[in-house]
């Protein structure tokens, strides 16, 4: 059963996301930022991590550059949701070696179909 | 369905309504936390960490307004977010005008809110005039005073051309273009309808034409803008699902050189996918090795002409990590009952204690040492569910920044507000019922109290008045106090009025005594009647208000240099500090707080005046008597004995003297509400259940008081 962590500072967004995920026969994790994300990540290893662009204390990049130096976190899919999809915003999250994007607001179905894509 | 309320498109199987009630919750603490921290920025030193976190403030409201489908409020956040983004990329310097507006469309975003929450139907508010002042500021301009409303837009609206507002625009994409945008295949080609309307309402936006598109799906409209394709999506998204929407540059030399975003038709050569909303990174960790078609994979190059102008974002700095208070929410009738059950338990304890005394305690060892501690258990669970009920003064302080904000604006004074033992607590109760008579206090410090600024620097203060609210516990009671520096009361004024209202008063009346005359009904010193305080109605119902809380108020006033009121409240309404008095086999409780004392009384120091009301002598003052007996009609069974203690009480301003068999002693009591049991009970405001089970009724001493003035 994969397992996949919901990062994201809105109560409503993390409820709706986990709820989905649920129903889908995934096993959720809730963070509240990046902070709480990264511990959290030192104690399980996750299948995927969805994560939030705007949070306090560690932002969604932040989270990802960090990740990206845990040993079991180098190749897990992180997929950053974000409310834009510039070019600079692309740019920062390749760099921060994100594994791709997914624009806000998304709804359910679209979730669904591109996790399915990058979950093993 | 409410006024600019859509389903989110395909959730056919996902009910996302479940996560509405979530949502109301978040955004209303969300545009609350906006607005404080927008009161608290100081404008010419505001951090990156202070502006960030309101643009987060009003991202989140948006992000969430825009995932269930809350359009309007989306719409109007996505503006407020425009602005604030330009601000913490100190593109733009904040101003007083900024916050004015940014405070009004928050106000304005709550409205919609709570007309989703409560299901609202008909016409929303406009907020277009606050839209209109949001990008005129935005685009650095100095937008006119609120217009009226506007008047209705013609049913056919011929492509009017709206000036663009400044040479900045809403984002930073350089000059203005020419756009084909094409919207396909629309299941109903009149959801886009509004597109028109937003090229109408929002200032420098840009212009907009339809053309003909030769499909029934598809609508095509060619605008001139200088807003960048995001933005346009963005605006869009309210009305049609960005894979739906197609911006080309008009009059691009060859395809190549066109402008695509990653939702347009893929550059020619590429397969042609349906664009996405979503992609994955060409090499990135994770990326799906093989297989989906439909998968975008990215350039590495940033399109130039796309990237954002303007200073480089700055990466949000890791606050230092705040402590993160685990919470749950639970429904306050849940926490009510479990109130009274625990009150109920410390009464059946109560009763258990009182029945052992009567044991021998070398007997029955081990059930006195159990009693003993089930005494000590009670008491701290009682201690502890009643702290659950306790919210923070923060709570109540909250709404006063913005109030005194914007009332000193209105008169004209300057006024800081400081606040001291926020983080006091306050039954929850309570806090809901002292917010309106503090609110009073403090419009009243602020309308009477801080002189106007030229007053002040006249008479050698410093220009701003600062008002003081405080909260701190003292014993077993909570004392909250509103000061302020203005001129404070005139004692002068309050005699001269007094008379003139017919009140008995003289000139050795000491300070305190004037200070309590305020107090009495209809009276107000002010000249004029203004619209925010002054009618007169206020301190009376101000001090009604805090006795109906078995609280006390009192004045301090120094003329010339300021007032204080301090308000003492017990720390909940559940649970009372009582005497308790005989009356034949009747006992009765008094609220410790209005008993002053209590002495042995011979008959011939009563005194019986005409109507058959008894006075009784205390030192240098005469004071009504009330015979409880006679007013609770209690009866005598034992002929001979007849009440000769008086216990001397205290209620609005009045003191009289209860006649009453006995003093039975001093107790904490656990105070029942008589009305929803049985009724409203005249002179009696609760009950309670004794030790030995009996029922002890609570008397009500403002009552009481009342009764003997007639």
């Amino acid at each position: 059963m994969p397992l996949i962590l919901a990062v994201d500072d809105s109560p409503s967004m993390r409820k709706m996301v986990s709820f989905t995920l649920a129903g889908a026969g995934y096993q959720v994790v809730e963070a509240v930022d990046g902070i709480d994300a990264y511990e959290k990540a030192q104690s399980q290893t996750f299948d995927l991590v969805l994560t939030d662009q705007n949070m306090p204390r560690l932002d969604g990049l932040g989270l990802t550059r960090k990740l990206r130096e845990h040993p079991n976190f180098k190749t897990t899919p992180i997929l950053m949701l974000t409310t834009e999809s510039s070019d600079m915003m692309k740019q920062a999250g390749r760099a921060a070696g994100a594994t791709g994007w997914l624009v806000k607001p998304f709804d359910p179905a679209r979730l669904l179909e591109v996790i399915k894509k990058v979950i093993k | 369905m409410t006024e600019g309320h859509q389903e989110s498109g395909g959730g056919d199987s996902f009910d996302l309504s479940q996560f509405y009630q979530i949502f109301f919750e978040e955004a209303g603490e969300n545009l609350d936390l906006m607005e404080q921290m927008l009161l608290n920025l100081n404008l010419e030193t505001a951090d990156d960490e202070e502006l960030n976190g309101i643009f987060r403030c009003a991202h989140s409201v948006k992000g969430g307004a825009a995932t269930f489908g809350f359009a309007d409020v989306a719409e109007l956040t996505h503006q407020m977010e425009s602005l604030l983004d330009r601000l913490r990329r100190h593109e733009l310097q904040p101003n007083p005008m900024m916050v004015d507006v940014l405070l009004e469309s928050a106000d304005a975003s709550r409205v919609l809110l709570a007309r989703h929450q409560t299901g609202e139907t008909g016409e929303p508010p406009s907020n277009a005039d606050l839209v209109r002042r949001i990008s005129e500021l935005a685009a650095g301009g100095a937008p006119a005073p609120a217009a009226a409303p506007p008047a209705p837009a013609p049913v056919v609206a011929p492509p009017v051309p709206v000036p663009v507002a400044a040479p900045a625009p809403l984002s930073a994409n350089p000059g203005v273009r020419q756009l084909e945008i094409r919207m396909g295949p629309l299941e109903r080609p009149d959801q886009v309808d509004g597109v028109k309307d937003l090229f109408r309402d929002i200032v420098g936006l840009g212009s907009v034409a339809e053309v003909a598109s030769g499909r029934a799906d598809t609508r095509v409209f060619h605008a001139t803008t200088s807003s960048s394709n995001e933005d346009l999506l963005d605006l869009f998204a309210f009305h049609v699902s960005r894979e739906q929407v197609n911006i080309r540059e008009m009059g691009a030399a060859a395809p190549g050189a066109a402008t695509w975003t990653d939702r347009d038709d893929p550059p020619p050569g590429a397969p042609v996918a349906p664009a996405p909303g979503f992609g994955f990174f060409e090499g990135a960790p994770g990326v799906p090795t093989g297989g989906a078609a439909a998968v975008t994979v990215e350039a590495t190059e940033a399109r130039p002409a796309a990237a954002k102008t303007g200073a480089a974002k700055p990466a949000p700095s890791p606050v230092a990590a705040q402590p993160e208070a685990a919470t749950i929410r639970v429904a306050i009738s849940k926490v009510d009952q479990l109130i009274n059950l625990v009150g109920e338990l410390v009464i059946t304890q109560a009763m258990l204690a009182q029945n052992s005394q009567t044991l021998d305690p070398a007997a029955n060892q081990q059930l006195m040492a159990g009693l003993a501690d089930l005494d000590r258990n009670t008491r701290d669970l009682q201690e502890s569910v009643m702290s659950i009920r306790m919210i923070p003064m923060s709570i109540v302080f909250s709404r006063f920044p913005r109030m005194l904000r914007d009332l000193a604006s209105k008169l004209g004074k300057k006024v800081e507000f400081v606040t001291q033992g926020e983080a006091t607590e306050l039954d929850k109760g309570l806090v809901e019922k002292i917010t309106d008579p503090l609110t009073h206090l403090v419009r009243n410090s602020c309308d009477h109290g801080i002189e106007m600024p030229a007053d002040r620097v006249a008479a050698g203060k410093p220009e701003t008045g600062t008002i003081t609210l405080s909260a701190a516990h003292q014993g077993g009671s909570i004392v909250i106090e509103v000061r302020d520096d203005g001129r404070g009361l005139s004692r002068e004024k309050i005699l001269n009025k007094a008379r003139e209202r017919g009140l008995e008063v003289s000139d050795q009346m000491s300070d305190g005594d004037v200070w309590q005359l305020i107090f009495a009904p209809g009276f107000s010193t002010a000249e004029v009647v203004t619209d925010v305080s002054g009618r007169g109605v206020g301190m009376d119902v101000v001090k009604k208000n805090i006795a109906a809380l078995n609280g006390t108020v009192e004045i301090d006033s120094s003329e010339g240099y300021g007032m204080r009121v301090s308000v003492r409240l017990p720390l909940t309404l559940a649970i009372m500090d009582g005497m308790s008095v005989g009356v034949g086999d009747e006992v009765y409780i008094l609220p410790l707080s209005s008993v002053v004392e209590s002495f042995q009384v011979k008959d011939d120091a009563v005194n019986t005046v005409a109507q058959g009301s008894r006075l009784v002598k205390v030192r240098d003052e005469y004071m009504p008597v009330i015979e409880l007996e006679k007013v609770f009609q209690v009866p005598r069974y034992d002929g001979g004995k007849s009440s000769d203690i008086m216990v001397v009480v205290e209620a609005e301003g009045s003191r009289v003297a209860l006649l009453v068999d006995e003093l039975l002693g001093q107790q904490q009591v656990v105070v029942k509400n008589l009305e929803t049991n049985y009724r409203k009970v005249p002179n009696v405001s609760g009950a309670t259940i004794l030790g030995d089970g009996k029922v002890a009724l609570i008397l009500d001493t403002s009552t009481l008081v009342r009764r003997s003035r007639h």
